[in-house]
């Protein structure tokens, strides 16, 4: 029983490098993703999430041409890698300036412009890619290599997610003020940056997302895990550790199982990450329908 | 921080003496607009320190429009608001309820501590004297028993009684109410009333939006009576007339 555990939940990472690299890398993400995710759904911004990471998409594409050479040349990968994040995170800044501008327009359908950007970001990224490249590379950028991550893009994502964990502690209080009364947190200490900063931190985190898991899928593990966090507990501190610790199960999940069933990685822990979403939910309800039973019994 | 300056050398006519010196403010030539809408117009005055004072009007008057240019939430389009006590964080605003997400996860301790924001920011720890305030506000809104219960589950009234409390911990010099008393029971209006009475008798300056103009008779001293620009501004029994009532409808319609 026990060799059979170990070969099925441990050896491939002792196996293979590209493995351990990939479950580090995920971990690692996943630090960064639970606190941003929780925070996200809870200043009900999911949707903004989603445009983010559709943003970096045209930015992501123009350093992939300028870099000009297929994800898949392993020489040039590590540059490319480079040429992506900056143009990514370029556009990205720039989206989510546009964004908040239409926003605080006086047409006030700041969800339609958000929708039009997606779209139109996703189409110029597709766009460009396939100017250069084949339709291997678009499946990339859509979809991402968990498996290809290599020690520069480790180490992106790493100091992003240091970044990440150090800025939200030292604004945590700022910061939830702002997620449910920002006119008090406006009055009290006068108009305040964290808002931008938290966009940023999110865009970081999508823009070293992007090569494992694509401009699709990148929102995947930050959302997932704070959705089926919330079902579990309601203070907003319980939320990060959970979301924390639920994406990294699934990243563990997903990476076992793309291995033993020869699937996509990327996808695969995005759906252990909904998996766990489903179960949650469904513990909730149950729990609501039990707690009703007994309520109903006492009263 | 110059025009503060400017009002603080300037002698104050305040009875009450204390907290209130200079915490009056001072409007001048003040208009908004939203794009081609002019929400106020060349509105001068003066809110005195220490004065209790109704904002009356019909809707899309500008009452709480005012209120947002006095808090500084909103840049007015032309003119200036002359408030030394918010250039000095002494200003609290209470917007209408549903500027705040409820749903959040802090219980109504946590929420009322947020009044301590001048004393300890985003950074340092309160001291048990603190704490000390904020349970005596909480019990003086009577939700001592609710303290540690999440905001969420809260009604309209109750939710109202914690936002009271907040203002009690907050001692700020000028405290602004956006229609405080909206869709609140009439016991927590009674309850909340006394406290702005209590906020008047120690030199505050109070400056609300109100709806019910019984209660604007019976507890506010002073009355502005707004459409877009003042209709008329003073003692409440000499403005609140009919007749000016009549004029701010008449010019709320133009």
């Amino acid at each position: 029983m026990i060799p059979h555990l170990h070969a099925w939940l441990i050896a491939p990472f002792e196996a293979f490098g590209f493995m351990r690299m990939a479950l580090v890398a995920c971990l690692a993400l996943s630090l960064a993703n639970g606190p941003l995710g929780t925070l996200l759904t809870l200043r009900r911004m999911s949707l903004d999430g989603d445009v983010l990471s559709h943003a970096v998409m045209p930015g992501a594409a123009l350093g992939f041409l300028y870099a000009g050479h297929s994800l898949a040349a392993h020489s040039v990968a590590t540059y490319s890698v480079a040429a992506m994040s900056a143009g990514g995170l370029a556009s990205g800044i720039a989206v989510a300036c546009l964004a908040g501008l239409l926003a605080r327009g006086r047409t006030r359908r700041g969800d339609q412009g958000l929708v039009a950007f997606y779209l139109v970001a996703l189409s110029a990224g597709v766009l460009l890619v396939s100017l250069a490249g084949s339709n291997v590379d678009v499946m990339r950028v859509l979809f991402g290599t968990v498996l290809a991550i290599d020690v520069p893009s480790l180490l992106q994502i790493a100091a992003v997610a240091s970044l990440a964990l150090l800025l939200l502690a030292a604004f945590y209080r700022t910061l939830a003020v702002d997620s449910f009364d920002p006119v008090f947190l406006e009055v009290a200490r006068g108009r305040s940056f964290v808002r931008g900063m938290f966009v940023i931190l999110v865009l970081l985190d999508l823009v070293v997302s992007f090569q494992a898991f694509g401009t699709l899928l990148a929102v995947g593990p930050m959302l997932l895990p704070a959705a089926a966090a919330r079902c579990w507990t309601r203070t907003a501190g319980g939320m990060m550790v959970l979301a924390t610790a639920f994406g990294m199960a699934a990243c563990y999940a997903g990476l076992l199982v793309s291995y033993h069933a020869n699937l996509p990685s990327g996808p695969a822990i995005v759906l252990s990450a909904g998996l766990l979403y489903g179960f949650s939910l469904l513990a909730a309800a149950l729990k609501d329908r039990l707690d009703g039973l007994v309520g109903g019994n006492a009263a | 921080m110059i025009g503060g300056q400017r009002v603080a050398d300037e002698p104050e006519a305040d009875p009450a003496g204390n907290a209130s010196a200079g915490s009056g403010i001072e409007l001048r030539n003040l208009s908004l607009a939203y794009g081609r809408y002019l929400a106020l117009s060349g509105v001068c005055g003066k809110f005195a320190a220490a004065s209790l004072t109704a904002v009356v009007g019909p809707n899309g008057a500008g009452k709480s429009s005012l209120l947002d240019v006095l808090a500084g939430i909103r840049r007015p389009t032309g003119g200036e608001v002359i408030c030394p006590a918010r250039a000095r964080r002494r200003l609290a605003f209470l917007p209408q309820q549903a500027a705040i997400d409820c749903d959040y996860p802090v219980t109504v301790f946590e929420f009322v501590a947020l009044g301590l924001w001048r004393a300890v920011g985003a950074m340092r720890r309160p001291t048990p004297e603190d704490m000390q305030a904020v349970d005596e506000a909480v019990a003086a809104v009577g939700l001592r028993s609710q303290a540690s219960r999440r905001i969420e589950g809260l009604s309209v009234g109750q939710m109202q009684r914690v936002l009271f409390a907040r203002l009690i911990v907050q001692d700020a010099e000028v405290i602004l109410l956006d229609e405080p008393f909206a869709a609140v029971d009439e016991r927590t209006t009674a309850e909340l009333l006394a406290l702005v009475a209590a906020w008047h008798r120690t030199g505050r300056t109070v400056v609300a939006v109100m709806h019910d103009l019984a209660q604007v008779r019976a507890h506010f001293p002073d009355t502005l009576v707004l459409a877009r620009a003042p209709i008329a501004w003073g003692d409440t029994a000499s403005v609140l007339t009919e007749a000016n009532l009549a004029r701010a409808r008449e010019a709320g319609q133009a």
